[in-house]
């Protein structure tokens, strides 16, 4: 395609296609296009202007070369790709907010005096009305700080104050929603993008197939654990369903044949084959979108602390404006105080501060579900690390399969495979992955999977009661016995491996020994997270203790729990809240979800099990822990970012007040400097938290 | 001063009958459909018109850090080679 070039230096380039404007189709396209190549670092199309920048680091011809092969029709597009791009939201708020700024400045220019007052009272009383509301909350908020000032400069006849004032507190109002929404979108992109793989049921068995190929009319098996990819309807099966994503309500609700269940809701216990009503394409990306929205989890975390901290100041500028009045007997004074409205530039810098930080962490494959949970990473003083899957490489690998019932090893860990396919963590997927490795295929053997947390899988093979799991589960619950003449080797079996026992018919007939090697990062970041000021760093696994102790030592970890089942890290981390304490929980799989809900903030690794992804407050990419003490560092400088707007604001606006007071700054100057210093905190809130080098070695 | 009074009366009189009605005509409403189309361009090009110089003035601020990071680059030889 041809194009021209607008603006060039080395290793940027800026130019401009042919045309007045793109679509927000073609602009995804040509930004999918574009950041396909490895050689550009980064591309941005502007979809209003048809501009694209490009930043490089080959040699000109190339980027060059790049541009002119690229056409709208050549390039295949993902369908996800546009559904989550985003693009649209981004330009309808960027149009939003220079609307009001258009109208804010351009009606002063044609409106006449008289009209513009009209329009001043007409827009107040908003504001007044919504003032009003907070009342009956019974606590002094801003909101009515605000309609006090706004309706006082309405009738002292200061219709500039009043319009300025609301302009700003607009302006607040559309970044806020803007945080809000993004946050969201993010969340579902990721939440979108992550379900690829389904279980499909055919004549022939179930086959692992990508979730794009499913069609309507599909029978797609869905077990505990994992969220169901589409609408459809139950067609075999029985399970609860936690439908808390979608309507709010965390008690998990029976779905039996016939019933409809809804794209994005979690299989919390039970299996279920769906009958598909709706595949993707037709707006499941808005459902997620819907669905986070509606749930309670983001409705609070806008309440954050911080975003509250203009309430404080709301008794005390109440009190300093009657003082004055007490003192001066004059009105204007009086109203004057009430006029410097903290909460303005409070608002505007607040939503700012927390939307670039959430936009930060996402450049570090961070997603935050809100600002509520940046502030409790902050203030965190106990994280608490799930070995499995966090600590530890998320893929274990099977070293080797111990027989204790005289079948092959092969032959055993095909069977052991056939089970584990349908447990959703990371040692199934190991003993899966060894299966196939060595080309162990098979058939479905065993009859319906039942399936208990944490511990392991009970199914029949060939009419055999077949178990797989740990040690706590298959010889203390299920009471399976160790062959007499095998006990010597049931004795010497490696220590610095996890096994995983398989019995058959009581009996145990294999061993298989796991090794799951600690990620080479864990020791540094352990060391980071305790000088950031982490009391108690703590690992906890359902591995036995001799497992745990040498991760721990290997890790620098001093603190640790081992066979410790699902409700026993939740007790733990309730009764290090119970005594003060803020809580961070990291895991990875199902059995982490009731822990990851009762701590201040559910880190989750994003290749873990669904629901966790869904409980989790923040989610992580599995590729590099480091991303924790990135997000510690960005949560605690947010914080420091958040009390410097806090006093700056506070301390210039009382400044301002007392030079008002005093007589010494006339009110014009005062406006001035009051909407000046807004802007310029706001501006400077935007900026990164993180210094550019850092930014620069961690990509 | 009379006539005026009664010039007027008959005039608003008018207007209330017909004005309204010509006012609120198809031919009026495609007369103000127009008008608000030009508004909502005006804007439309405002808000291009600030996209535009939002992308020059990332121009400006690239090649500035640009110019700063070879000026580093040269105080760096600079120094390394009094060194010597």
């Amino acid at each position: 395609m041809k194009f021209t070039i607008k603006h060039e230096i080395k290793g940027r380039l800026r130019v401009h296609l042919p045309m007045k404007r793109l679509s927000f189709r073609e602009a995804d396209t040509l930004e999918y296009y574009l950041s396909n190549f490895a050689e550009i670092r980064q591309a941005k199309v502007y979809e209003r202007t048809a501009d694209a920048v490009v930043t490089f680091a080959c040699d000109r011809e190339r980027i060059i070369g790049i541009l002119k092969d690229f056409s709208f029709d050549k390039v295949k597009v993902p369908e996800k790709v546009f559904e989550c791009s985003g693009r649209e939201l981004a330009a309808e708020y960027y149009d939003k907010l220079v609307t009001t700024v258009i109208l804010h400045y351009g009606k002063r220019l044609v409106l006449p005096v008289s009209v513009r007052r009209l329009w001043v009272m007409a827009k107040s009383i908003k504001y007044a009305w919504r003032g009003i509301k907070t009342l009956k909350n019974k606590k002094l908020q801003v909101e009515l700080l605000d309609a006090m000032a706004i309706t006082a400069a309405v009738h002292t006849g200061d219709f500039n104050t009043a319009s300025s004032v609301m302009f700003l507190l607009k302006i607040g109002d559309i970044l806020e929603d803007w945080t809000h929404k993004r946050s969201v979108d993010d969340l579902a992109r990721r939440m979108s993008l992550n379900i690829d793989k389904v279980w499909l049921l055919t004549e022939d068995g179930e086959v692992m197939i990508d979730s794009s190929d499913v069609k309507c009319g599909d029978k797609v098996v869905v077990r505990v654990g994992n969220m169901i990819p589409f609408d459809g309807e139950v067609a075999i099966g029985e399970a609860m369903v936690n439908q808390a994503s979608m309507t709010g309500e965390s008690v998990a609700v029976h779905k039996g044949i016939g019933m409809s269940v809804f794209a994005g809701t979690v299989v919390e216990d039970g299996e279920l084959t769906i009958s598909v009503t709706q595949t993707e394409g037709s707006g499941r990306f808005d459902k997620i979108v819907k669905m986070i929205e509606e749930s309670e989890k983001l409705k609070s975390s806008l309440e954050s602390k911080a975003e509250r901290l203009a309430d404080k100041l709301v008794p005390y500028t109440l009190l300093a404006s009657g003082l004055t009045w007490l003192v001066s007997r004059n009105v204007t004074k009086a109203v004057s105080v009430l006029m410097v409205d903290y909460s303005c530039a409070l608002k505007m810098a607040m939503p700012i501060s927390v939307l670039s930080a959430i936009k930060e962490a996402s450049e570090y494959d961070i997603t935050v579900k809100g600002g509520r949970f940046l502030e409790a990473v902050a203030e965190a003083d106990t994280i608490v690390l799930d070995k499995t899957g966090t600590l530890t490489k998320a893929q274990p690998t099977v070293v080797r399969v111990v027989s204790f019932d005289g079948e092959s090893e092969d032959e055993l860990l095909r069977q052991a495979a056939c089970l584990e396919e349908h447990f959703p963590h990371s040692v199934a997927r190991a003993v899966v992955e060894a299966a196939q490795k060595k080309d162990l295929l098979h058939d479905e053997l065993h009859t319906k999977v039942e399936y208990i947390v944490a511990h392991g899988i009970a199914s029949e093979i060939d009419g055999e009661k077949a178990v797989i799991g740990s040690y706590h589960f298959v010889f203390e619950d299920e009471g399976v016995e160790i062959p007499e003449d095998k006990k010597s080797l049931f004795e010497e079996l490696p220590d610095e491996y996890s096994h995983l026992y398989f019995a058959k018919n009581g009996r145990l007939a294999a061993c298989i020994l796991i090794e799951d090697p600690m990620r080479e990062e864990v020791k540094a970041v352990v060391e980071e997270l305790r000088t950031q000021g982490f009391e108690h760093i703590v690992m906890m696994t359902g591995d036995s203790e001799r497992t745990a102790r040498k991760i721990a030592t290997e890790a620098g970890i001093t603190e640790y729990y081992a066979e410790v089942l699902p409700e026993d890290k939740a007790g733990y981390i309730e009764r290090a809240k119970a005594e003060g304490r803020k809580v961070i929980m990291v895991g990875d799989g199902i059995n982490d979800s009731p822990a990851l809900s009762a701590s201040d903030a559910g880190i989750a690794i994003s290749e873990g099990a669904e629901i966790a992804r869904q409980i989790a407050d923040i989610t992580i990419s599995s590729s590099n822990l480091e991303s924790i003490a990135t997000l510690r560092e960005i949560s605690m400088l947010l914080m420091k970012r958040i009390k410097f707007n806090y006093r700056t604001i506070v301390g210039f606006n009382t400044a301002l007040i007392g030079l008002g007071v005093a007589g010494i700054l006339p009110p014009a100057t005062s406006a001035m400097l009051h909407n000046g210093s807004t802007v310029a905190l706001g501006l400077k809130s935007m900026t990164n938290l993180l210094p550019e080098d850092k930014n620069e070695s961690r990509l | 001063m009379k006539l005026k009074g009664i010039g007027l009366f008959a005039l608003g009189t008018l207007f209330g009958l017909e004005g309204i009605k010509l006012l609120s005509s198809k031919d009026a409403k495609k007369v103000y459909a127009k008008c608000t189309a030009g508004v909502l361009r005006a804007k439309d090009s405002v808000v291009t018109q600030v996209t535009t110089l939002q992308e020059n003035c990332t121009d400006i601020y690239e090649e500035a850090k640009a110019i700063n990071a070879e000026r580093a680059v040269k105080d760096a030889e600079a120094e390394v080679s009094e060194e010597e």
